[in-house]
């Protein structure tokens, strides 16, 4: 007998979630509308034609990757201040987000590429620089798999993370830094007036995704922590908190 | 319609991408509510 009184099985998962249940709904159907919109709006760009409708999905997916990792950075940064577990678990949601969306933006960038460049790869330092960000992040999340002990897992992949974090403004800065293939960063202030709101609108469409895509990862991520706490508790037939016990 | 046949693959890349993930965080969430439902099941038999 521990004397814990333990509460029905709550869920915060789902709890949490109740809160604005649509959520994630609504992000796909703004992300659906403002790509009709980029795509049947928008004329063919001179030099590249209708490929241009490509840079709809790619220069968004790009951006808001750079902002996942910027919020791995953050959420590392703080974590090794603070020393908050929740920190640790931002920035691993928001690590594996980028991830997502890293890889998306290598993918578009090829696609588009094949036919504009004539080459799915090249060494270019945008392309490179891009490829080690989704390096470091793959390589945070094996760091992450590989160690049993929740502290020590925290601040090493704090560590890596802080380092992803480094190499935005290195993606970032690339092509004023190294003027080669890679045209300039694509922005209102860089492309023809027509293709600025159909940019614009996707970037805060994918910026809808991201912050459902990271606000459920963590809660899922905290789900898992509190579990194997409970676990942990219950195989050494210790009391415990009866905030983890009821959520 | 070369051209358009690389934008119908990256719009449907990014769809399959977006909602495979959205799909996985799914399961990833319904997978850590059974193991936190299993450990308070331990922890009710522990406790009785």
């Amino acid at each position: 007998m521990t004397g814990v009184t333990i509460a029905e099985p709550a869920s915060p998962s789902r709890t949490r979630a109740a809160r604005f249940p649509g959520f994630g709904l609504i992000a796909a159907l703004v992300f659906a509308a403002t790509q009709a919109f980029a795509l049947f709006t928008t004329p063919p760009d001179r030099d590249m034609g209708n490929l241009v409708k490509i840079l709809f999905v790619h220069v968004p997916a790009a951006q808001v990757g750079l902002l996942s990792v910027a919020l791995l950075l953050v959420s590392s940064v703080l974590y090794l201040w603070k020393r908050d577990e929740r920190y640790d678990l931002v920035a691993a949601s928001a690590a594996e987000v980028g991830v997502v969306l890293t890889a998306l933006t290598l993918a578009l960038g090829s696609i588009w590429g094949r036919p504009t460049w004539g080459v799915w790869w090249t060494w270019d330092p945008r392309l490179t620089s891009t490829a080690v960000q989704l390096l470091i992040l793959v390589g945070y999340l094996a760091l992450r798999s590989f160690v049993d002990e929740a502290d020590r897992r925290a601040v090493w992949s704090a560590a890596v993370g802080i380092l992803g974090g480094l190499n935005v403004p290195i993606v970032y800065m690339s092509v004023k830094w190294w003027r080669t293939l890679h045209q300039m960063q694509s922005s209102p202030s860089t492309v023809d007036p027509v293709y600025a709101w159909g940019l614009r609108l996707n970037d805060v469409a994918m910026l809808l995704l991201l912050i459902f895509f990271v606000r459920r990862r963590y809660e899922a991520a905290r789900t898992q922590r509190e579990a194997e706490e409970m676990l942990e508790s219950a195989a050494l037939g210790r009391p415990v908190p009866n905030e983890a016990a009821n959520g | 319609m070369g051209e358009w046949r690389f934008i119908i693959a990256a719009y449907t890349i990014t769809w399959i991408t977006l909602l495979g993930y959205g799909v996985y965080l799914v399961r990833v969430r319904k997978r850590a509510e059974t193991l936190r439902d299993e450990a308070v099941r331990q922890l009710r038999r522990g406790d009785s």
